[in-house]
């Protein structure tokens, strides 16, 4: 029965690719889950096929990219799911598509980022040989509810997994680190090893407090939001002792980055992959679409960094600032892959503004960007109606050999690249 | 004569779910724009009595359960009665979001005992057990305080409580489109004296500068002891924004 669906999803999701109607990276699995409600069991119960899901706030796209690179540099073969497609119909998606005629699925490994709301109904589907937790931060509160309630159910999804499953863990994250420390599962520990801390953002921390015993967490050195060296005074709690804090080679600036690469090393050493793959991975790494990519238009360039939540926003403009930025847009959506609720401006760090000369908004809430702009203190923004007509002319005033930073959340992200490439992603 | 003003925040570690401070951020902005001095007093667990005694304008914002779980008791028996006083001599008052369930009389939730609340408004909240029926979306509403009646209020609710106003306690706003305090009878929040209590989430003041004047005239007023008017601000941003909320509800403004 499922080779025959699949053959068929096949083919209709090959004609849409065709006709540029959208990739098929959700709704051939959508299909076939309303058809065979446990598609994505049956095709991995007999399959030697090692899943990985890799979960978190921010990073998974970027991790699964990295991790997938360093796997094929080892030669395995691996399938991974659409960046995004990461529900139920996403990692169906993913199966139609890559298995064989037989339709079975032969790859090495499976690689599945999973949606923090997802990941308690997948592990009743396959269960993974290792999983990647890497944050976790406030996000589409209208989505996904609070932090608390994200980070007990996954506490219950990981006690109801077989002792088999590997979980690699950031160690910076206290609610995490917390998760691994309560289960029984072998667990490895990554996180930074730097002596200082870096410029705080705490107006988006979350997990200032124990997550034992609720009582406030003590930091001798914080990195961003709430990562960072911890102890609890009350209780016995603290940061592990981490595996991992210095990566063999690190192919994307920034520290969110670096937690990025560290997961994927210390999976990709757990897995038994040596050094020297890993480097060669590394080293060949080209950023997922949207995440740092660099487009180049004629002598201008165009540089993405998807910035989709207080984290992601605020680790985005350090980044830029780093490298200098002088033209920036920002460019906030507010549809439902976005999150309707846009109250997280409000707890970004614009301190590094001030320094940029010419700041544009743009976005479906352009007025409430623009707002967030002017109680920073800073008056001269230039408002972008509509992005599709005008960004040519940003363009046009950019300065040869200048790069236009843009901020965007998710389908901001998708509509600029449609703008520039001219063509469709999702 | 230069004014100065202390705004006194409620325990912003704890009390700062989702873009809280940006009511803080305006009432700052604004106030200092008019030459205003404004000092920031974050409220935690060790600040004195006595400091909070100087607060001229309050705010608080929203808290996740737990977190509400931990400061209640602080905030209910070391300081509630410092912080009645306050609401009593008129010192203007915001709460969004999940602290006007505390200022009220009870918090029911859905698991786990009934929270005694501060009393300040006569208010009772009941979170229904089914966890998934979370009133969510933007809202707009008509306000009722007399000195902004009718004027539009718009912003975004997120809560799983339902709050039910009891006797004559007066709404905050009536609501147009959205669901208000309980997503039946169109009310919307709460006022006493000066104090304002509402469901509306996070950053409610940038996109409703009138009731961000409203909090910083009478805080002026309570503490200079005469007639106050605001120079005007340049709010064009602030009313596209607002705009932009009604047309995405289809109430025309």
């Amino acid at each position: 029965m499922n080779v025959l669906l699949i053959f068929l999803l096949k083919i209709i999701s090959r004609s849409i690719r065709t006709l540029n109607l959208g990739n098929g990276s959700t709704w051939p699995g959508h299909l076939m889950l309303f058809l065979q409600p446990h598609f994505i069991s049956s095709e991995l119960a007999f399959s030697k096929t090692k899943v990985i899901f890799i979960i978190g706030t921010n990073g998974k796209t970027t991790t699964s990219k990295l991790l997938k690179t360093i796997l094929k540099k080892n030669n395995f073969t691996v399938i991974q799911n659409t960046s995004g497609a990461n529900l139920m119909n996403g990692i169906a998606s993913a199966l139609i598509s890559n298995a064989n005629v037989n339709g079975k699925i032969t790859a090495d490994f499976a690689l599945f980022e999973i949606d923090e709301n997802i990941f308690p109904l997948i592990v009743k589907e396959i269960t993974p040989s290792y999983i990647v937790l890497l944050n976790l931060f406030r996000d589409q509160l209208d989505r996904y509810g609070e932090v608390r309630t994200i980070i007990e159910k996954w506490k219950k999804t990981v006690s109801s997994l077989p002792q088999e499953v590997i979980l690699i863990c950031n160690g910076d994250d206290p609610q995490i680190a917390y998760l691994g420390s309560n289960s029984n599962h072998v667990v490895k520990y990554f996180g930074l090893d730097k002596a200082e801390s870096l410029p705080s953002d705490s107006f988006s921390s979350d997990s200032l407090f124990c997550p034992k015993c609720f009582h406030k967490l003590t930091y001798s050195v914080t990195y961003f939001s709430h990562l960072g060296k911890y102890y609890c005074k009350h209780c016995s709690f603290k940061r592990p002792k981490v595996d991992l804090t210095n990566a063999i080679f690190y192919p994307l600036p920034g520290t969110y980055n670096e937690y990025n690469i560290l997961a994927s090393e210390l999976t990709a050493k757990s897995i038994g992959i040596p050094n020297e793959n890993i480097e060669n991975g590394l080293k060949s790494f080209k950023p997922a679409f949207g995440r740092q990519e660099i487009i180049q238009i004629g002598n201008k360039k165009v540089q993405i960094f998807l910035s989709k939540n207080p984290t992601s926003f605020n680790q985005s403009l350090q980044t830029i600032q780093k490298l200098n930025a002088k033209h920036i847009l920002f460019c906030l959506n507010d549809r439902i892959p976005d999150g309707r609720d846009i109250s997280w401006i409000w707890d970004t760090d614009l301190s590094l503004l001030n320094t940029c000369p010419h700041i544009y908004v743009s976005g479906d809430r352009v007025y409430d960007m623009a707002l967030r702009i002017k109680y920073e203190g800073i008056k001269d923004v230039t408002i972008v109606q509509n992005i599709e007509i005008e960004l040519t002319e940003v363009l046009k005033s950019l300065p040869d050999n200048e790069t236009l930073y843009i901020l965007p959340t998710y389908t901001a992200m998708l509509e600029i690249r449609k703008i520039i490439l001219g063509k469709k992603i999702l | 004569m230069k004014y100065n003003i202390t705004i006194g925040w409620l325990y912003p570690e704890l009390m700062s779910t989702y873009g809280d401070r940006g009511n803080i951020l305006v009432l700052q902005k604004r106030a200092q724009w008019r030459g205003i001095e404004v000092k920031i007093l974050p409220i935690s667990f060790t600040t004195p009595l006595s400091s909070i005694n100087k607060i001229d304008l309050l705010f608080g914002g929203g808290a996740q359960d737990k977190e509400q779980e931990i400061l209640i008791s602080d905030l209910r028996d070391k300081k509630g009665t410092t912080i009645k006083n306050l609401i009593e001599k008129n010192i203007p008052s915001l709460f969004v979001c999940g602290s006007p369930q505390l200022m009220g009389n009870f918090y029911e939730p859905a698991v786990g005992k009934r929270i005694k609340g501060l009393g300040i408004f006569n208010v009772d909240t009941i979170h229904p057990e089914n966890e998934n029926h979370r009133l969510i979306g933007n809202i707009i509403g008509k306000i009722q305080i007399p000195e902004l009646k009718n004027e539009l209020v718009v912003g975004f609710e997120n809560h799983g409580g339902r709050s039910y106003l009891k006797d004559s306690t007066l709404p905050f706003a009536k609501v147009i489109k959205g669901f208000g305090n309980n997503g039946h009878d169109k009310t919307e929040g709460m006022i006493y004296k000066n104090a304002i209590g509402c469901y509306f989430h996070g950053p409610l003041l940038p996109k409703n500068p009138k009731i961000a004047d409203f909090l910083l005239k009478k805080a002026l007023e309570v503490k200079y002891n005469k007639k106050i008017t605001l120079d005007e601000l340049d709010d064009f941003l602030e009313s596209k924004a607002q705009k932009a909320i009604a047309n995405k509800l289809g109430t025309a403004l």
